[in-house]
């Protein structure tokens, strides 16, 4: 619910930035739906699960879902060296303007 | 053995020609050509079983057993005889190549030749079908850039080839596909032998449509026949072997190959017999009117190819007879004709036989072998041409269809080589004939002789001992007809019909020959309203076109419409799923604890901030705020290693985005209060969506099979306890590998885009001429707190990230972390240097990133000790007091560290950089670098210069 209630907040917020002028704002929009996204993989293991799976003190039965967190820790990764390019993009020519000025 | 070593040695031949080039230049041609010639004995010690047992050569090894698809290479007579011409007739063309070119280096041309002559081998060995289209395509691929060798006139021509080449291509994969459905293997042999092919007409003729498209456009057949005199911009050697061995004898062998199944349908024999007897004269008729004396050849080329289709289509054990022979005499002929017109070429600076003339007296060697050659062509006896021509007579005669059938073809082939016969003599006769002529080089050497002399007069002694070639022949006709060949090749049959025929022609033909004025007179002039290349270019551009109307329809230059359209249609999609009123299961256990709470509660705040500023920078430190929730949520949801990556991902972010914004207006661009409105429905529709899929859809289920494996058998098995890294670098590292790619590329588009577009100036000089003499705008003084800070914590992080790469395989860390501690590290040393340029980053940045890849492509190829790619290995390595277990994930693990390293660095120097406009004033090298306590030096921060005019560019404010 909680987590649910989290990603909806996100992908509003990303949604409405993405739709914005801007590529400056379009690249936070982009980070905040990767939030999204990432929790959202997150969700989709157990999340009744919450011990870190460190086994050397978690129990098995307890540790929380291994598999969508090494999904997402390369997602953050990727998702980094894609906003730092459209950072690049942003600056690349003279302004961060995306649309014809009105 | 002898398949593979054959590919591989020119394979390898392949790789030593940058080395032969650079020692021996343009005579890397001699040692290639004793490579080929070697080769070509190997296959002739093939002959006793191919050709006497009847047996097959064969090969295999595994590549896709899933889809059981291997590597099955398999030669049998026809096979034995293509591989033959592609190297023997190879063998040739080396040695020519070695005077034909002025002296200089030729890397690139031996280079491909060498490879096309290892995908033409291939082909023709080939024994699945999946196999055989590859190499297929290698054939256009080495085309195209051949052709595209002789300079950037050629560069149409080739694009052109490709193209339609590759078209063929397309159809050749249909027709696979088709064939290892119906067949239920990609084996070719068995689809040749096994398989019903009558069962199934409609599927039959797709296949059999397919494949002929594939052997057209390969083989030049009409329409698709204009291609091969477009290439003739490539240089002579390439054309000669283009059309007597390789490239256009693909299209043949592939029709050959296929008659065991095609050749008795009626719509096979008629497409081949139709076009190839069309292809044939047009050919014929279009060379009687070149000048030219490539362009002659070249269509002299169509017009033999189309002799050859239609023999085929004709399908009968003599049809393929005359195939097989008539593809041996071509080889032989075409290449010393094209070599000896290089010659003509080199020694007298053209070939167009309005200039030259009387060369008999000054190249009589290259008079007598061009002579000999044309003989061939013109099907004159004892030549093997005329013992072919008259086989393709006897063929054609017994054409299957109607009675009328066998002596319509049978007319029209006399037609086509009374024609032949007519532009040899014009050839023969427009270079050598006429009043004596003086050749401005005179005769040619020996060795530039040698090869053409060796192919033409192959043509005359297998001409005088034709039976020779029986087993072969005889050997070809059993496995494309399954009947045996009757053995009969012979110069002298007695007096019959293709003797006759084989009469009339060189009959007619002399009468054209001599009759040759008005015969130029009367072909003086466009035969056809269009020409081929023309038409192409048109529907090319037509395509082009189309697509950009298209394309047209939706196309806009802002990305809102794009993003906005995509996002409405899921959240309709959503709605629809919810009005269907589904029925959810029961959660799984406690998904949500009070603690939660607080974190959607800063969430919702950071965003409602976010979406609600103005203000550049505060968006970007209220995104950082939200980035450090969904890392408190990572925290909770038992993810250290997530945690902790997603807070240094968020501060890195912010130092990016900070380099980047100072170069932006302050401000956001304004937008309309509609279009506000507009977004924030579809916003808040996504949202809504989003978070009802998130609970309807998780939560609701048992842990996953996989995910209990790794949980219970992940310390075990990789000696690691960190669960999550094992799966990033043991379990999962081919992902983890492509992530690695993904992020240096992102690097390298970073370098791309900055090195193509230079960086955007916008307000930097603005905030130096307003606030300069303010002293908390003064960068040097400011940065003194953040220098001696940094100066002692830069080491701790180095070391700090060196000891978490270390501890990833058991405690959070690893590779990813450790390299952004690493990049923490720099971005710091970066911000205290009080002067972007003076920077103390200067790393080979690109460098480190490729670095990282052979690092970790390296450990994967090292998994191949044990079993398979990426398989990490394990030792444990005594110290005093125990044993450190060390393993190659680890040093997977480094590479990781590197190419996140290396972007991060990439991103800092390229963004970080005051570009520019000043460095040119004052260029800074990293001699004249002042102590940190030194006088600032005037310049770049002088509010008296010029530059730093206060601008108000950049976006409305």
């Amino acid at each position: 619910m909680t987590l649910a209630l989290t990603i909806g907040i996100l992908v509003t917020g990303g949604v409405y930035l993405l739709l914005q002028r801007g590529m400056v704002r379009i690249v936070l929009g982009f980070v905040l739906l990767s939030h999204a996204v990432n929790l959202l993989l997150l969700s989709s293991g157990v999340t009744s699960r919450r011990d870190a799976p460190l086994m050397d003190r978690a129990d098995p039965a307890t540790a929380a879902d291994p598999l969508p967190q090494a999904f997402v820790l390369t997602a953050i990764v990727i998702a980094f060296a894609i906003t730092i390019y459209m950072f690049t993009l942003a600056v690349a020519r003279t302004d961060d303007d995306t649309e014809d000025p009105s | 053995m002898a398949l593979p070593l054959i590919i591989l040695t020119l394979l390898a031949t392949v790789a030593c020609t940058p080395l032969l080039d650079r020692l021996l230049g343009r005579s890397a041609g001699w040692p290639i050509a004793a490579v080929f010639a070697a080769l070509a004995a190997v296959v002739g010690l093939q002959a006793p079983t191919v050709l006497g047992e009847g047996g097959a050569v064969e090969f295999f090894v595994p590549w896709m057993p899933t889809i059981d698809v291997g590597l099955h290479l398999r030669m049998d007579a026809t096979s034995w005889l293509f591989s033959m011409l592609v190297l023997g007739v190879g063998a040739l063309i080396m040695a020519y190549s070695t005077r034909y070119f002025p002296a200089g280096r030729r890397t690139g041309f031996y280079a491909l030749m060498t490879s096309f002559a290892a995908a033409m081998v291939g082909l023709v060995v080939a024994d699945d079908v999946v196999l055989m289209f590859v190499f297929w395509e290698l054939t256009t691929i080495c085309s195209f850039y051949l052709i595209g060798l002789s300079g950037e006139s050629a560069n149409r021509a080739a694009v052109r080839t490709f193209l339609l080449t590759a078209l063929g291509g397309l159809a050749l994969l249909a027709a696979v596909v088709l064939l290892m459905v119906e067949a239920g293997t990609s084996r070719l042999s068995v689809i040749l032998a096994e398989t019903d092919w009558q069962a199934n007409p409609t599927w039959s003729a797709v296949v059999a449509l397919l494949l002929i498209v594939a052997g057209f456009t390969k083989s030049a057949q009409f329409p698709f026949h204009y291609w091969l005199p477009d290439a003739m911009a490539a240089s002579t050697p390439v054309s000669a072997y283009l059309h007597a061995a390789a490239m256009v004898k693909a299209g043949i062998y592939l029709l050959m190959r296929f008659t065991p199944i095609f050749g008795d349908f009626p719509l096979w024999n008629t497409v081949l017999i139709t076009t190839g007897l069309i292809t044939a004269v047009i050919g014929a008729v279009f060379a009687l009117q070149r000048h030219d004396l490539k362009e002659l050849l070249a269509y002299s080329t169509v017009s033999q190819l189309g002799f050859l289709v239609a023999v085929i289509g004709v399908g009968t054990p003599y049809a393929l007879t005359a195939a097989a022979v008539h593809t041996l005499a071509h080889a032989l002929f075409k290449s010393s004709l094209f070599m000896l017109m290089g010659v003509i070429d080199t020694q007298n600076g053209t070939r167009d036989i309005r200039r030259l003339h009387g060369l008999r007296t000054t190249m009589p060697v290259t008079a007598v072998l061009m002579t000999l050659a044309a003989l061939s062509m013109a099907g004159v006896p004892p030549l093997l041409g005329f013992v072919s021509k008259e086989s393709l007579f006897a063929a054609f005669l017994e054409a299957p269809g109607p009675s009328w059938a066998g002596a319509l073809a049978g007319t029209v082939a006399v037609g086509a080589a009374a024609l032949t016969f007519a532009y040899a003599y014009r050839m023969v006769q427009g270079a050598f004939g006429g009043p004596p002529g003086e050749a401005r080089r005179g005769e040619a050497s020996t060795a530039y002789l040698l090869a053409p002399a060796l192919a033409a007069s192959g043509g005359l002694v297998l001409g005088l001992t034709v039976p020779l070639l029986n087993p072969l022949v005889d050997q070809v006709v059993l496995e494309t007809t399954s009947e045996p060949g009757h053995g009969g090749l012979a110069l002298w049959h007695g007096l019959n019909s293709p003797l006759f025929m084989s009469l009339l022609a060189i009959a007619i033909g002399t009468v054209l020959a001599w009759r040759r004025l008005s015969v130029d007179r009367g072909l003086d002039r466009r035969l056809f309203p269009v020409k081929g290349t023309a038409v192409f270019e048109e529907l090319h551009s037509l395509v082009i076109s189309v697509g950009a109307r298209i394309g047209n329809l939706t196309r806009t230059d802002a990305p809102a419409p794009y993003l906005g359209t995509v996002m409405v249609v899921v959240s309709g999609l959503a709605a629809v799923v919810v009005l269907s009123g589904p029925t959810l299961p029961a959660l799984n256990g406690e998904t949500t604890r009070p603690m939660d709470w607080l974190l959607v509660a800063l969430v919702l705040v950071a965003v409602i901030a976010v979406v609600i500023t103005r203000s550049r920078l505060a968006a970007v430190a209220l995104t950082g705020i939200a980035g450090f929730a969904v890392a408190l949520w990572f925290l909770f949801l038992g993810g250290f290693d997530l945690a902790l990556t997603q807070l240094l991902v968020e501060i890195l972010t912010v130092v990016v985005a900070v380099l980047v914004l100072r170069r932006l207006p302050r401000k956001f661009h304004p937008v309309s209060r509609r279009r506000g409105a507009v977004a924030a429905v579809v916003a808040i529709a996504a949202g809504t969506a989003a978070a009802l899929a998130a609970f309807a859809l998780t939560g609701r289920r048992e842990l996953s099979p996989a995910a209990d494996y790794f949980l219970r058998n992940a310390e075990e098995e990789t000696g690691g306890s960190n669960v999550v890294n094992t799966i990033l670098v043991d379990f999962r590292a081919l992902d983890t590998l492509g992530e690695l790619t993904v992020l240096a590329i992102a690097g390298l588009i970073i370098i791309a885009v900055l090195d193509s577009s230079s960086l955007s100036h916008g307000n930097l000089p603005e905030k130096v001429s307003g606030f300069a003499r303010n002293a908390v705008f003064s960068a040097r003084e400011n940065s003194l707190i953040m220098r001696t800070v940094g100066r002692a914590l830069s080491p701790v992080l180095v070391v700090w990230s060196a000891y978490l790469l270390l501890r990833g395989h058991n405690a959070p860390g690893g590779g990813f972390i450790a390299a952004l501690v690493g990049g923490a590290g720099f971005a710091l040393a970066y911000l205290t240097a009080w002067d972007a340029r003076r920077a103390p980053i200067h790393l080979p940045y690109a460098l480190i990133s490729a670095l990282g890849i052979v690092v970790a492509t390296g450990t994967g190829l090292l998994g191949y000790v044990d079993e398979s790619f990426l398989r990490p290995l394990h030792v444990d390595i005594p110290y005093p007091g125990g044993y450190y277990h060390f393993t190659t994930a680890l040093l997977f693990d480094i590479g990781v560290y590197l190419a996140v390293v290396g972007v991060l660095l990439t991103t800092l120097n390229r963004l970080g950089t005051e570009d520019d406009i000043h460095a040119e004033t004052r260029p800074l090298g990293p001699d004249d670098d002042p102590p940190d306590d030194g006088e600032p030096p005037a310049g770049p921060h002088d509010d008296t210069s010029p530059v730093h005019e206060p601008t108000t560019t950049g976006g409305a404010r």
